[in-house]
């Protein structure tokens, strides 16, 4: 058996394993392509900066790119650097964490933006889990995502004000919540849909707020 | 010469009610009897507490030894809720929605630092103790409570249920007043 010539790799798995671009290779692409620049600030791992107007086409290029396949989006992060000791750039910043399956590599993207125009490009027309990601971050910090098809509180309930996570939120004002159900007459229309008679009016019992 | 002393005839016992079977009480003290020996919790476990909870009703600590065994997850069903775990304030609407399912005489116990006070989550969404929605009648320390705490807290329960009058009891729309702790 001659070993100067592997076979070529014919399973699935085998072609899973197959390493993609290397780091290096990724990061010059990535900073020729989209004019990207090495966050200095992560010591452990690779971020690389994008501009807010590229960043939709650096994770189509990251998602679509044969050598690349970063099929998973892991998380999106909002980052509040008001209160960061010496920051000087814009006040904002939303960290983005891809990951590839195939080729088992990680990288995070990170934009920054202005507190006047905190706006961003919604990814879920490309992993559609972003849609909760973005809601969060929405909630949390107030970063609109353009393009997101529901944008609208996940964690704070309905009629919460401002945004918590915001480091000029008091972060011991609390906010309470009079109304129960919120999503009642979304139910009731699901349940008359599938032919059920609604009997209960929506606000029956359902204004029974705090200290009632 | 001595005399013995003469013996006294034998008492003859007077017909009592009690020799009769027949006995005298209160229909509070019967009604609380009743009442006392037989809650049945639902358990609104919301955090670890709710975990130790599992540990009162299963086999080593036994909540049966005092008559509250009978978990039910229907509020109607139920005596006694028991608060275990942290209520944040979205969930406080349902949190009173439940109490007002539970049909009367109802009793509430805030199981934990989180449902006493809100524990160490002094932040914009936890509220700060349970009793801001519903009325509480036991609280019970610890974080979470161990499970000789939530016995206590069940015997401390019983123990004001059974000093309980009718005229005073929320079945005559009357609201009661929250008193007891237990200390961890």
């Amino acid at each position: 058996m001659s070993a100067a010539a592997p076979a070529t790799p014919t399973s699935p798995y085998r072609l899973a394993i197959q390493p993609g671009k290397s780091i290096e290779e990724l990061k010059t692409a990535l900073i020729e392509r989209f004019a990207a620049t090495v966050d200095p600030a992560d010591r452990w791992d690779l971020t690389l900066l994008v501009s807010r107007d590229r960043l939709h086409e650096a994770a189509a290029f990251l998602r679509d790119d044969l050598a690349l396949r970063f099929d998973v989006l892991l998380d999106v992060i909002g980052i509040d650097y008001l209160s960061f000791p010496d920051h000087r750039a814009e006040r904002f910043a939303v960290t983005y964490l891809f990951k590839s399956t195939v080729f088992r590599h990680r990288l995070k993207l990170k934009v920054r933006l202005d507190e006047d125009d905190a706006t961003i490009a919604s990814l879920t027309d490309l992993y559609p889990i972003a849609e909760w990601h973005e809601r969060e971050t929405w909630d949390q910090f107030g970063i609109v995502f353009a393009g997101h098809p529901n944008l609208k509180r996940l964690l704070n309930h309905h009629e919460f004000q401002g945004h918590p996570l915001r480091k000029d939120y008091p972060c011991q004002k609390r906010q309470k919540l009079s109304l129960n159900d919120p999503m009642l007459d979304q139910l009731e229309a699901r349940l008359k849909a599938k032919g059920y008679q609604v009997v209960s009016a929506a606000n029956g019992s359902a204004q029974t707020g705090a200290g009632a | 010469m001595t005399f013995k002393p003469v013996p006294s005839a034998p008492a003859i016992p007077e017909p009592s009610l009690e020799h009769a079977g027949v006995f005298l009480s209160s229909a509070e003290a019967l009604v609380n009897w009743s009442r006392r020996n037989s809650l049945w919790p639902f358990p609104f476990g919301t955090a670890c507490c709710g975990i130790e909870f599992m540990g009162v009703v299963s086999s080593m600590y036994d909540i049966s030894r005092f008559g509250a065994e009978l978990v039910r997850f229907s509020p109607r069903q139920a005596d006694v809720i028991i608060i275990a775990g942290t209520v944040t304030y979205k969930q406080a609407p349902v949190l009173r929605r439940i109490y007002d399912q539970m049909c009367d005489p109802k009793w509430v116990i805030a199981a934990g630092a989180c449902a006493t006070s809100g524990g160490f989550y002094d932040c914009y969404c936890t509220m700060p103790g349970i009793d801001e929605v519903i009325p509480v009648d036991i609280y019970i320390a610890g974080c979470p409570p161990r499970p000789e705490a939530f016995l206590e807290g069940i015997i401390q329960l019983q123990k004001k249920i059974d000093g309980e009058k009718f005229r005073d009891s929320r079945a005559m729309g009357a609201e009661r007043r929250a008193t007891t702790t237990v200390a961890a």
